[in-house]
């Protein structure tokens, strides 16, 4: 028996050596998604285009738009003109627009109070809450700064951020990625591998060898999982370089994590290849149901526990999402398997009932078949 | 001169019933797939509904742990003001810091509040009592959100006796949100999603459409016709485009029905705008057809395109937030301006005035890849 799978993934990896479209798939497209990812995805604003509409043109105004300047957030211009600022967020130059009043300086002057008016393109609700927060933050840092209100608040937070101290974004995308490339591509290539041989009609002969369903999977998932393991290492080894990240912790969960993954990733995408009908089929179903369920519903971008109520379902059972939790805790949080131990127990489980799915799938075609013709 | 003339209108008609044939011949083997009508509407469908629920930034819900050293009525009040915007949810009250430390490190807690035991002792004294907070930092993004609304609640915060009432602010920021007041996050995601699966249905369907005579070799029998590259290519892509059309109503209306998008543009510009962008997702599906050899090399090759196209166009991340580098390749991302022209007609309801930038990078991309597809078809004769 050992004979045969040990025959099945050498002859698998010959396969493989030999198709440069394959080859490519294992090797150079992880990378390039790897690096667009990594680099594309920010999801906090920096530099938003705002423009400042000052019709008072005193002191004062000044003093209160140079503090909007001031902020890194913002990529402030001033709007010079007549016509009305709302031109700007219609054509999407700007995200936001601040209108100084014109009595703003004499008001100020005269103890009244006085309304600077804000106009902020909620399109992008999320970044829109951002934008808000950081004026109303900045008019409280001019009203200090000029002395005309003190500050009085009776409870002050020293806050600390743990982990990620600095909040550097890519801390928290590129482990994610690794979890979204290394299901995808291993998934794709076994999906493949499996379908091509139904395609040519080369699975006959492999029936006809004596060979088992569990033997020609585990032949077959074995050669994957070894590309798949060489291609763990270099996108991850050159995303710790790019990104500059590394272990914080104990890193045996992500070692053993990544070798069960990558073996849910292979099986699912032999299963999925035992059940298409043509390698049209299944490109599409890696694409469509992998590709979403990995982007999507692993929490790479935001929480999973925002995702609502039937599609959460789902989500539970992504083997990605678990993974995202194992990558995050071995490069950013860092405390081994008392954290995730669980986690690597559910991928584990995952790829047994990945393993049973596709064998019985792959049993009763070859039943089938034997009744046939 | 008289038979000359004739001659050419023979010919003309001739040539437009050659074409009229190549055309019917397309359109009943387009009503026999039925393949073909079910990729037309159950990935997209699902594409939608899926990018239009699981995309949500909302920061609430936190996971707030509290260690109340004080336990007195002022304390409890900070709670409370912390918890009532559903931002935080407190979910546990650990004996000790170290104990809240421990559930924060685990990720059991998003964010971790310590109250100190001189809490109501400072803010009798007017002095100002600092409270600790833990957030876990490992969502970046969150992080920094969760944070601004601690800082922003605790400015706002006045105990009751802890003397002057907060008098309001000689100037406030009153902020309007435009487009989308209730800044519902779907509104975002969903006009961003339409163009993605516009994308891909439209580069998939045509490649696969042209590749498919490819394989089966009949591509060869139509080249060998007198019908020109033109209109081969042409009675391939007019039947097609109008099923295209057909989802891009479907997005439209999904959009309405089950995320309330609102729809605030002129509905006969923005079918012209998306039938223009249709024309681009067909040239990229031509040009994939004419270089990939099998539709299994198509199907692969336009879903590797698809992931940078899909990053890079601003669909699910704000493009301002994106290095510098990114920003500009994205402005050679066809996506990219469709979805400002989606967003622009659905949310803020511009027309051309605003939009004409985006529009005619379209109609750029559209020639240039029509033409470039078409020349390539027409060296694959030779």
């Amino acid at each position: 028996m050992r004979a045969r799978i040990r025959a099945q993934c050498v002859k698998e990896l010959l396969q493989f050596r030999r198709d440069r479209l394959t080859l490519g798939l294992a090797f150079l497209l992880p990378l390039l998604s790897l690096l667009i990812l990594g680099f594309a995805i920010r999801l906090e604003t920096k530099h938003i285009p705002i423009v400042v509409q000052d019709l008072d043109r005193s002191h004062l105004s000044y003093a209160y738009s140079d503090r909007l300047f001031a902020t890194d957030q913002f990529h402030p211009s001033r709007w010079r003109g007549t016509d009305p600022v709302q031109g700007a967020l219609d054509q999407g130059t700007a995200k936001a627009a601040v209108i100084i009043p014109p009595d703003f300086s004499r008001r100020i002057k005269a103890g009244k109070p006085v309304t600077v008016q804000v106009l902020v393109d909620g399109t992008d609700a999320n970044n829109a809450r951002v934008i808000r927060n950081s004026i109303q933050a900045t008019t409280r840092f001019f009203l200090l700064d000029q002395g005309l209100i003190e500050d009085a608040q009776p409870v002050r937070a020293i806050t600390r951020l743990w982990f990620n101290p600095g909040r550097k974004e890519s801390l928290y995308i590129v482990p994610g990625v690794y979890a979204v490339v290394l299901w995808i591509f291993p998934s794709l290539l076994a999906a493949i591998a499996m379908v091509r041989e139904k395609e040519k009609q080369t699975i006959l002969q492999v029936y006809a060898s004596g060979i088992s369903a569990g033997e020609l999977l585990l032949g077959k998932g074995l050669a994957y999982l070894l590309v798949g393991g060489s291609m763990a290492l270099v996108v991850m080894g050159l995303g710790s370089l790019i990104f500059r990240i590394g272990f914080a912790g104990d890193p045996t969960p992500l070692l053993v994590g990544t070798s069960l993954y990558l073996a849910a990733a292979v099986l699912f995408g032999l299963l999925l290849g035992v059940r298409s009908a043509s390698q049209n089929a299944a490109v599409q179903g890696v694409s469509l149901i992998g590709f979403l369920s990995a982007l999507l519903l692993s929490g790479f971008i935001y929480p999973v526990s925002n995702i609502p109520f039937p599609l959460s379902l789902v989500s539970a059972i992504v083997p990605a999402r678990y993974f995202v939790v194992i990558s995050r805790d071995a490069y950013v949080r860092g405390t081994g398997w008392p954290g995730v131990g669980f986690d690597v127990l559910v991928i584990l489980l995952a790829s047994l009932v990945l393993f049973e799915a596709a064998r019985r799938s792959l049993g009763a075609m070859q039943l089938g078949n034997g009744d046939g013709p | 001169m008289r038979p000359l003339a004739a001659m050419r209108g023979w010919g003309r008609r001739l040539r437009a019933s050659r074409f009229m044939a190549l055309l019917r011949k397309e359109i009943q083997q387009i009503l026999r797939d039925r393949q073909l009508l079910k990729l037309l509407i159950i990935p997209p469908t699902i594409q939608l509904l899926i990018y239009g629920f699981a995309l949500n930034p909302d920061v609430h819900f936190l996971r707030l742990g509290i260690v109340d050293y004080a336990q007195v009525s002022s304390s409890r009040e900070l709670v409370s003001a912390l918890t009532e915007n559903r931002v935080f949810l407190a979910v546990s009250h650990p004996r000790s810091e170290q104990d809240l430390a421990r559930q924060v490190e685990r990720g059991e807690l998003t964010a971790g509040l310590v109250i100190p035991p001189d809490f109501r002792r400072r803010i009798a004294e007017g002095r100002p009592a600092d409270v600790q907070v833990f957030i876990d930092g490992v969502d970046a993004n969150s992080a920094g959100i969760a944070n601004g609304y601690i800082q922003q609640m605790l400015r706002r915060f006045r105990p009751t006796g802890a003397g002057t009432a907060a008098r309001p602010p000689p100037v406030t920021a009153a902020v309007s949100f435009l487009y989308n007041p209730g800044l519902r996050s779907s509104w975002f995601f969903v006009p961003g999603v339409m163009g993605l699966v516009l994308t891909l249905i439209a580069s998939l369907v045509s490649a696969v459409a042209l590749v498919r005579e490819k394989d089966t070799g009949t591509l060869e029998q139509l080249l060998m016709t007198p019908a020109s590259a033109w209109e081969i290519l042409l009675a391939k892509i007019l039947p097609l485009f109008v099923l295209l059309q057909g989802d891009v109503v479907l997005a439209l209306l999904l959009g309405r029905t089950v995320f309330g998008l609102p729809f605030r543009g002129n509905l006969l510009l923005f079918l012209l705008l998306s039938g223009l962008y249709l024309f681009v997702g067909i040239g990229i599906g031509t040009l994939l057809a004419t270089v990939c050899r099998s539709q299994q090399q198509v199907l692969l090759t336009a879903f590797f395109i698809n992931v940078p196209m899909v990053q890079t166009s601003g669909a699910i991340a704000p493009i301002d937030s994106m290095p510098a580098f990114f920003q500009a390749v994205s402005l050679l991302n066809p996506l990219r301006h469709y979805i400002a022209i989606v967003r622009g007609m659905l949310l803020k309801g511009v027309g051309l005035e605003a939009l004409w930038p985006h529009a005619l990078a379209l109609v750029v991309m559209a020639v240039a890849l029509m033409a470039f597809s078409v020349s390539r078809f027409r060296s694959q004769l030779s």
